[in-house]
């Protein structure tokens, strides 16, 4: 019985997200950030991406959805070469942002990584003040004047909604904020160093339902200025949240759309089941 | 219902696999005891090491408490003179098995009575011709029991108040006067011109014995009698060398002669202090005269303490003061000159002192004075042990026993007043431990660790300054060279080394540390200590040259082609640097005997002694090296894991914001592993501290106080193992050295004390773990 009411309370659900939705978009007239062509990625002997091509809209909010293990933070983390850490991790194939494969020998992987910013699935504050933790991305560029920074700091809090509720403690420990301020605060610490992408791997998966409201809202008020890409488990977060969704199963791109019509009308049969529920 | 109830409860208890009710709760019974028996396990193993250190702690100082005792004195009996009570007692004397008392009467009487009842044993009629009276008396130091008696006619009898041991039957002993006359029991001339004498000393010295004397005309007079034996018909005959030395006008009242017959030391009736050097008599010279009374005070009495190398004054006003002969040091000064310098004050007497009696095997004294009180004061710590008033009489004289239980003192009425006292660790004061000390002979007051030597008369020098200092310097030059090496290889191992090497390279580092290091010593000792005093140069170009290298063979590799880089698994890179260090460390050892050569006249040491640097063979340098290696594996592996148990996502949170790997483990991975490295590197040091057989055997153990790289040192540790063998059980040594292992675990005590309090406060601030 309740196998049977289940997906349609999803449908519902979802669907009752779009009630207020703008019209819909349509991948062909977006300006692309990131585009990923032909990609394949190993570890060792098993692939774990298969044959991936995407495009990904500037100034829109993009979530990747699917099963656990399909390779959607994999994929995101190819956008910032957080795999280069992993050894052995092998890639083929483009990502190409800003007319450059991120992969190439040219490409310096650190300015590449001021430029996509990654927030984790943890909160990942450092052991240092909530100043310090905001400035540290301005210091490791060289910037140690005080003014500059206090401004920065300033700005990037306010930008990630955090300004009011740490004004006062600056100079405090990160780790004694609540998880969903230290995500913020990492949100902050991205914003901080002027990025143009912001990855988020899971970025709610830790926090409560107010906290995960907040970082919610905040995506949305981040994509004026950056494009930002978000993997989630959370079906009824990435209809929230994302102007675009893809859905990925067993290392493979299964759809990518815009999100009302994903929800709403997928195209493929396998999309339609993982969204109402009848797989997994 | 019921029925259904049954029905299905029936069905659960078919479906379930657990074991029956009662089984269960029988098991769990059991669980419960293993449980509670677990607790209390671990609880009576962690309170049993608790008390086992406790006890530790207790048993060192329970052999150190007896070293703050001080002393006690309990009167033990008290009697009437046996006999000629009416005469004046210049000295008395104890001898060391506690049963006869000596005493000298002035008018030239030797009366031996028994110590605990005074029975009257002996009384021996100096052989002094008729007509001719005691004019003066003096004694030599008191283990020598030498006497001497000055005569009206300008003769002198000298008397050892020598016993003997009788055993008359089996098991009994009696101790009997045996009076020794050395030159023969008529009295010997001393002044040729037969004035009477008006004060007189005698020494005896190795095979002479020195007279010194002032006749009543002021002349003063200094003879040397030598005993010859004729060892066919076992005559003795005596040989006399008369010499006259210079004068003062003021006659003196006291006088003193060093136990090497080199110095003859008087106090006069204004208060002054004349010292005569004697030491070639036909030439002798009166060498300085120093004022050591204050207005109105004269000198009452004067004694060398044992070893003759110092004196104690004392004065009408109580004041007691311990004088040394110090060696001129000044440019113009030549060889063996000394004057008079007071080294120390005691505690006053209330009364002018009347008699002072050094003790025989160290340097303290006993001394009376004229309101009845007693004092036992030690020179080396500037101790007053005791002082008391013991009399209602005046004292007018007193003894010491030889093995310092047992003090006589004689009341101006004839009363013996007898007291046992326990006086064992009088060299221990906290000044004589932790401050500059005064000793005898030296110039000056200084840190000196020098506990034991093979003569009687030595002064035993308990400083822990330079133990203490040598025991931190050892360890300083050890975290010198150990601390870099290990952090840094660390940080590499755990940051940026492949797996596969890193699981090679963490074992080995580990196993070096199960090194015996009694090896390390040996090797330290005997082969890396005469290889770097050979090869010199190595330590500065090694120190330069090899930095230089890695960056040299960085840059290189990082301009070949990237083919060629490629082929290299990221990791690896240091397994490059093996053959560098090698190739490096041997050109380095090859060129020094050329450095040596073009830079330093052939010989860097011989360098070093010209511009005046100190270069012991065995030195901190070796130390360093030899400890550092011991203690590199400890700080290795503990800050090891530490920089590897930072959690990834703090590193790729800190990669993501566009740091470097450089930056990473620069602002991030130290900072958060922080609180390990910082425990590592205190472990390291409480090892480096305690460490015994290194720098027993490397060090080369002279205590000397200083931080040159190129000299010894001797630590607490080193100096515990060299010396518990060899001291008597319960002397002040071996009390002072079990005070060292306190020393020893108080350092490491409050090392690792204060590393956990900073542990923790960075833990509280670094950890999110």
């Amino acid at each position: 019985m309740n196998e049977k009411t289940q997906p349609e309370d999803a449908v519902k659900v979802s669907a009752g997200q779009f009630d207020r939705s703008r019209r819909s978009l349509n991948i062909q007239r977006e300006d692309i950030a990131v585009e990923v062509k032909d990609l394949n990625l190993f570890y060792g002997a098993d692939q774990a991406l298969k044959n991936i091509n995407l495009k990904i809209p500037r100034n829109r909010v993009t979530a990747f959805i699917g099963p656990s293990g399909c390779g959607k933070s994999t994929l995101l983390r190819c956008f910032n070469r957080m795999n280069d850490l992993i050894d052995i991790c092998k890639i083929d194939g483009q990502i190409i942002i800003d007319g450059q494969d991120v992969h190439s020998r040219d490409v310096d992987v650190a300015e590449h990584r001021r430029r996509v910013g990654m927030v984790f699935q943890k909160p990942n504050p450092f052991p240092k003040s909530i100043f310090e933790n905001v400035a540290y991305g301005l210091r490791l560029q060289g910037v140690s004047n005080k003014r500059t920074l206090a401004e920065v700091v300033e700005k990037a809090l306010r930008a990630a909604a955090l300004w009011d509720e740490v004004k006062d403690r600056l100079q405090d420990n990160a780790f004694g904020l609540s998880g969903g301020q230290q995500q913020r605060l990492v949100i902050a610490r991205a914003i901080a160093i002027e990025p143009e992408i912001i990855l988020l791997d899971e970025p709610c998966s830790a926090l409560d339902p107010i906290s995960t409201a907040k970082v919610e809202e905040l995506m949305i008020e981040l994509k004026e200025k950056y494009t930002i890409v978000i993997v989630t488990h959370n079906m009824q977060q990435a209809a929230r949240v994302s102007d675009f969704t893809a859905y990925m199963y067993l290392g493979e791109l299964i759809e990518f759309d815009d999100t009302a019509k994903l929800f709403t009308n997928p195209a493929r049969k396998a999309t339609e089941d993982y969204i109402t529920g009848r797989y997994g | 219902m019921t029925n259904s109830v049954n029905r299905t409860s029936e069905a659960l208890s078919d479906s379930s696999y657990l074991p029956s009710r009662e089984a269960m709760a029988r098991r769990r019974q059991r669980r419960y005891l293993a449980d509670g028996a677990a607790r209390w396990m671990v609880r009576a193993g962690g309170g049993g090491v608790v008390i086992a250190l406790a006890l530790i702690f207790v048993y060192l100082f329970s052999e150190v408490v007896p070293l703050l005792r001080g002393a006690t004195v309990e009167p033990a009996y008290s009697y009437e003179l046996p006999a000629g009570a009416s005469e004046e007692t210049p000295l008395l004397g104890l001898e060391r098995y506690g049963e006869i008392v000596m005493r000298y009467s002035a008018s030239g009487r030797l009366f031996y009575f028994e110590r605990d009842t005074g029975a009257l044993l002996e009384e021996i009629d100096l052989n002094i011709p008729p007509g001719v009276s005691v004019t003066s008396f003096g004694n030599g130091e008191p283990r020598s029991r030498r006497t001497v008696f000055g005569l009206s006619d300008g003769t002198a009898i000298v008397v050892d108040h020598e016993f003997e041991l009788q055993f008359p039957e089996e098991g009994v002993r009696v101790v009997a006067p045996a009076p020794v006359f050395p030159v023969g029991d008529a009295p010997v001339v001393v002044d040729e011109d037969g004035v009477a004498l008006t004060a007189i000393t005698v020494q005896a010295a190795r095979e002479d014995i020195g007279v010194a004397a002032q006749s009543a005309d002021g002349r003063m007079l200094f003879v040397r009698y030598q005993v010859k034996t004729n060892f066919m018909t076992g005559d003795q005959q005596i040989e006399r060398r008369a010499y006259e030395l210079p004068t003062l006008l003021e006659p003196v009242e006291h006088l003193q002669l060093s136990a090497n017959l080199w110095n003859l030391i008087g106090a006069d009736q204004q208060g002054n202090l004349i010292y005569w050097d004697i030491s070639r008599p036909g030439d002798a010279l009166l060498r300085d005269r120093q004022i050591a009374s204050e207005a109105g005070e004269q000198i009452t009495a004067m004694q060398f303490l044992n070893g003759t190398f110092s004196f104690v004054v004392g004065t009408s006003s109580g004041r007691l003061a311990q004088w040394f002969l110090v060696r001129d040091e000044t440019e113009d000064a030549g060889d063996n000159i000394f004057f008079l310098e007071q080294a120390r004050e005691f505690s006053r007497h209330d009364g002018a002192i009347t008699a002072i009696q050094p003790e025989y095997s160290r340097k303290g004294f006993v001394a009376v004075d004229d309101s009845g009180g007693l004092g036992i004061h030690y020179g080396t710590s500037a101790r007053t042990l005791y002082l008391k008033q013991v009399s209602d009489r005046p004292l007018t004289a007193v003894a010491v026993s030889p093995v310092n239980n047992h003090v006589v003192a004689q009341d101006d009425q004839g009363r013996i007043h007898g007291f046992s006292v326990w006086n064992e660790h009088p060299e221990y004061s906290l000044k004589a431990l932790w401050g500059k000390v005064w000793y005898e002979g030296r110039s000056d007051p200084e840190y000196v660790w020098q506990a034991s030597s093979g003569s009687d008369a030595f002064e035993p020098k308990y400083s822990m300054v330079p133990l203490t200092i040598g025991t931190l310097k050892a360890a300083f030059f050890a975290m010198l060279f150990a601390m870099p090496l290990a952090i840094a290889g660390a940080i590499y191992t755990a940051y940026f080394m492949s797996p596969r090497l890193r699981g090679f390279v963490k074992p080995t580092i580990e196993v070096m540390e199960a090194l015996p290091t009694v090896i390390l010593g040996f090797l330290a000792g005997l082969w890396l200590a005469p290889f770097i005093e050979n090869h010199i140069p190595v330590v500065f170009t090694v120190l330069v040259g090899l930095p230089v290298a890695f960056l040299l063979v960085a840059y290189l590799f990082s301009r070949l082609p990237r083919h060629v880089r490629n082929r290299v698994p990221p990791g690896w890179e240091a397994v490059f640097l093996l053959p560098v260090i090698v190739g490096v460390t041997w050109l380095m050892v090859s060129l020094s005997p050329l450095i040596e050569i073009w830079f330093f006249d052939g010989s860097m040491r011989q360098w070093f002694t010209d511009i005046g640097i100190t270069y012991d063979q065995r030195n901190a340098l070796v130390v360093g090296i030899a400890m550092g290696f011991a203690v590199i594996p400890t700080i290795f592996s503990i800050a090891e894991d530490a920089v590897f148990t930072v959690p990834k996502h703090l590193t790729q949170g800190s990669l993501a914001l566009g740091a470097t790997a450089w930056q990473t483990v620069t602002m991030v991975v130290l900072l958060t592993a922080s609180p390990g490295i910082f425990s590592a590197v205190m472990i390291g040091f409480g090892r480096a501290v305690g460490e015994t057989m290194i720098v027993l055997m490397a060090t080369g153990n002279s205590p000397v106080l200083n931080f040159n790289i190129f000299e010894g040192m001797r630590t607490l540790s080193a100096n515990i193992a060299v010396e518990l063998p060899e001291t008597a059980v319960g002397s002040t040594h071996f009390r002072i050295l079990f005070l060292a292992g306190l020393v020893l675990f108080a350092i490491t005590f409050v090392v690792n004390t204060i590393a956990e309090i900073v542990r923790q406060r960075l833990r509280a601030r670094y950890s999110n773990l």
